[in-house]
C-alpha cells in the first residue's frame, strides 16, 4: 500500500493542486470585430457622341443610368454597417463644367443623394470623397438600385461630336463593420 | 453565438499536440500500450480493462497562445489582445483534438508465444489549421491590403467521430523478436473534412476602374458524412452521433503493426505503424465544391436609353457560373492519420525476476533509458516528436516513468507517469507537461491518460 499512497499523493499533486489563473471569459462581450472593406462600384466613360440624340443632331446636357443595387440589402449589413465611404476619381476633358449627381434609390424613390459634384473643364484629376455615416443616414440601408447622372453646363455651344475627347468616371466603396457576438 | 465563438477561440488557443502518448509507450507492460505497438512484449495471462475506466486519454495544448493570453483579467481591450493574437499566430499553427475512451479491452493469452487482445474504443480526433488569411480578411478586411493576396490553401481541417473495434496478436517469433498486428474495424459517426484547397483573393489598382478584384484559381472542397439525416435537416441529438459509433455508421479498416528486437539482452528496439487505414463514407454524404476565377471590377455604365439591363444581377449571374458552387452527395474516402514509433530502451540496474503466467520467473532490470521518436501524418503537414525517457520498477508491480519531449511546438515538456498494480488490479496514471500545472491556464499543453484494469499474470 505504500506505493498506492504514493501514487495517491502525486495525483493529489497534479489533480487537486494544480492551479490555474483567474480567467474572464466575458471579456468576449466586448469584442467588436471591425473590419473595412473596399469594393469598386460604377465606372463609365462617355464622349462627346453620347451626348447626342440618335440623329446625331440634338445635344442632351444630361444623360442617366440606373441599376439594381442589393448590397445593402444583407441582414448582416443592415445591422452592422457604421459608415459608408464613397471614393470618385473623375477625368474631365470636355471643355465644359460637368456636373455628376450619385441617387441612391428604393423602388425608384431617393432615399440619398450626393453632394452634387461639379468638376470644371479640362480636369484631368479630380477626387471626391462622400463619407455617409448610418447612424445619421439610415435611410440608405433602403437602397436597392443606385442612380447616376451627368450633365453638362450649358455653354450655350454644342459638344463636336467627334472630338475624341472623354469624360472618365471611377468609384467604389469602402464599408466600415461594427459585430459583436 | 458568445457561447460559439469561447468554444473556438478555447480551441484555437489550445492547440492540442498530436497523439503522441510518450509516456504510456512500452511503460509498465501496461495492456494500453499495446494499442501503441501491438509487439510490445508482455507476461500477462489474461487481462481484462474495466469498462469505461480501463483508458482515458486526451492531450491539450498550445503552440504560441495561451488562454491567459486573451482571458487573463489585466484591464486590457479584448480587440487588442485578440488582434495581437491572430497577428502572432502562424498559418503553420494549427488547433487539435484527440481523444479516446475505451469501453472494452480485453486480452488471452493463447500460448507461450501468443498473446491476444482485443477491444473496442470511441475516439475524437479533430485537426483545423489556422486560415491565417482568412481570418484576417475576416477581421480587418481588405481595405488595408493592396495587392495582397489573401490564401485559401491555408483551409484545413478534419473531424472525425468514430467507433473502433479491434483485434491483436502478438507473436513471439524468438527470443530477440517479437512481431505484432491488430487489425481494425472504424465506424464513423461523422465527419468533416477539406484539405488540398487553393485559390486567392487580390485587390489591386484598377484600370477601368479604382480597383480591380481577382479570386483566382479557386478549387476548394468541403465533405461531410453524418452530419446531415436524409431528410436534409442537421443532425443535433448527440446519442445518434454515439449510437453510429457501434458499427452502424460508415465503415473502414486499417491496420496496425509493430515490432520488438533485442538488440543484445540490455537493449531493445521497437517501432509500430499505427492507424493504416480508411473510411469509405457512403451514408449521409453532403459534399459542397467550389472551383473558377471571377474579375470584378465594378458595374459598367453605357447611358444607353434603349438598354434596361440589370448590372447588379449580371454580375451574380457571371459569378455563379465561373465561379460555381457544386453540391453533391458522392461517396469518399478518408484516410485516417498514419502514426509512427520507434523507440531503442537500453535497460540496466538491479536484475530481478518477475513471475510469468506459466508460473516460470523472467529476469528484468529494474531501470531503463532510452528514445523514442513519434510522427503522425496530417492533412497539411507531419507532426514529429521526440522524447528521452527514464523508467524505474521499484518492484515487479510498481513502475515509474518521466520523459522530456521536443516536438514543434515545445522544448520543456516533462512528462511523468506512474502505474501499480494491487492484487489483480492495475491504476495507471500518465501526465505530460507537468510543469504546466503551476498555473493550467497559462499551459502549453496538458495532456493525461489513466486508466484501471484487471491484469493476471
Amino acid at each position: 500500500m505504500k506505493y498506492s499512497s504514493k501514487f495517491s499523493v502525486i495525483a493529489s499533486i497534479f489533480l487537486f493542486f494544480s492551479c490555474a489563473e483567474s480567467l474572464d471569459f466575458n471579456q468576449i462581450d466586448d469584442y467588436v470585430n471591425k473590419p473595412i472593406f473596399t469594393a469598386s462600384l460604377t465606372y463609365f466613360t462617355v464622349v462627346p457622341a453620347d451626348f447626342f440624340d440618335s440623329t446625331g443632331t440634338i445635344q442632351q446636357n444630361s444623360i442617366s443610368e440606373t441599376t439594381n443595387f442589393d448590397a445593402l440589402q444583407s441582414q448582416f449589413v443592415k445591422d452592422n454597417l457604421v459608415k459608408l465611404d464613397l471614393d470618385v476619381a473623375i477625368k474631365n476633358e470636355f471643355d465644359r463644367e460637368v456636373t455628376i449627381r450619385v441617387e441612391f434609390l428604393n423602388n425608384n424613390v431617393t432615399v440619398y443623394t450626393f453632394t452634387p459634384i461639379i468638376i470644371k473643364g479640362n480636369t484631368l484629376n479630380y477626387k471626391y470623397l462622400e463619407e455617409i455615416e448610418i447612424a445619421s443616414n439610415s435611410a440608405i440601408l433602403n437602397t436597392t438600385q443606385v442612380k447616376i447622372t451627368a450633365e453638362l453646363e450649358n455653354t450655350g455651344i454644342q459638344l463636336n461630336l467627334n472630338d475624341p475627347i472623354e469624360f472618365e468616371f471611377k468609384s467604389s466603396v469602402t464599408m466600415y463593420i461594427e459585430s459583436s457576438f | 453565438m458568445k457561447n460559439i465563438l469561447v468554444v473556438i477561440v478555447f480551441v484555437i488557443t489550445t492547440t492540442i499536440f498530436s497523439q503522441n502518448k510518450q509516456v504510456l509507450y512500452d511503460f509498465g507492460e501496461l495492456p494500453q500500450s499495446l494499442l501503441l505497438n501491438p509487439a510490445l512484449e508482455n507476461t500477462h495471462k489474461l487481462h481484462v480493462g474495466i469498462p469505461i475506466l480501463s483508458g482515458f486519454s486526451t492531450q491539450i495544448g498550445s503552440s504560441e497562445v495561451l488562454l491567459t493570453d486573451l482571458f487573463a483579467v489585466d484591464n486590457q481591450n479584448i480587440n487588442d489582445k485578440i488582434s495581437q493574437v491572430l497577428h502572432t499566430l502562424t498559418s503553420d499553427d494549427f488547433m487539435m483534438i484527440n481523444t479516446q475512451v475505451e469501453l472494452l479491452n480485453i486480452g488471452y493469452r493463447l500460448n507461450e508465444k501468443t498473446y491476444l487482445s482485443a477491444g473496442f474504443y470511441q475516439e475524437i480526433d479533430a485537426i483545423g489549421y489556422f486560415p491565417k488569411d482568412v481570418l484576417v480578411l475576416f477581421t480587418e478586411g481588405n481595405d488595408a491590403f493592396l495587392n495582397r493576396s489573401f490564401s485559401a490553401s491555408q483551409i484545413g481541417y478534419k473531424f472525425d467521430v468514430l467507433g473502433v473495434l479491434h483485434a491483436g496478436i502478438t507473436k513471439k517469433i524468438d527470443e530477440k523478436l517479437t512481431l505484432g498486428g491488430r487489425f481494425k474495424i472504424y465506424s464513423a459517426a461523422l465527419n468533416l473534412e477539406s484539405t488540398n484547397n487553393r485559390g486567392t483573393f487580390t485587390t489591386v489598382q484598377g484600370t477601368n476602374n479604382i480597383y480591380t478584384h481577382y479570386i483566382s484559381n479557386v478549387k476548394m472542397e468541403q465533405r461531410s458524412s453524418g452530419l446531415f439525416d436524409t431528410n436534409d435537416e442537421m443532425i443535433e441529438d448527440p446519442n445518434e452521433y454515439i449510437q453510429r459509433t457501434f458499427l452502424s455508421g460508415n465503415l473502414g479498416i486499417g491496420f496496425d503493426l509493430g515490432i520488438t528486437y533485442h538488440i543484445n539482452k540490455q537493449l531493445q528496439f521497437s517501432a509500430s505503424l499505427i492507424d493504416i487505414g480508411f473510411i469509405n463514407h457512403k451514408k449521409n454524404v453532403k459534399n459542397y465544391k467550389e472551383e473558377g476565377s471571377f474579375v470584378y471590377e465594378g458595374f459598367e455604365y453605357e447611358f444607353d436609353p434603349n438598354s434596361n439591363r440589370d448590372f447588379w444581377r449580371e454580375i451574380n449571374d457571371r459569378l455563379n457560373e465561373e465561379l460555381p458552387t457544386v453540391e453533391n452527395e458522392n461517396s469518399y474516402i478518408s484516410w485516417r492519420p498514419t502514426k509512427i514509433n520507434m523507440a531503442l530502451r537500453y535497460s540496466f540496474g538491479e536484475k530481478r525476476s518477475e513471475i510469468c503466467y506459466d508460473n516460470s520467473y523472467q529476469d528484468f532490470y529494474t531501470d531503463a533509458v532510452g528514445a523514442h521518436f513519434f510522427s503522425v501524418f496530417r492533412p497539411l503537414s507531419t507532426n514529429v516528436a521526440l522524447t528521452a525517457f527514464y523508467q524505474k520498477s521499484f518492484s515487479k508491480k510498481v513502475h515509474a516513468k518521466v520523459t522530456y519531449t521536443m516536438d514543434d511546438f515545445s522544448y520543456s515538456n516533462i512528462g511523468a507517469g506512474m502505474s501499480f498494480q494491487i492484487g489483480k488490479v492495475n491504476f495507471y496514471g500518465m501526465f505530460d507537461n507537468i510543469l504546466s500545472y503551476r498555473n493550467l491556464s497559462s499551459a502549453n499543453s496538458v495532456s493525461l491518460q489513466l486508466g484501471i484494469n484487471f491484469i493476471m499474470n
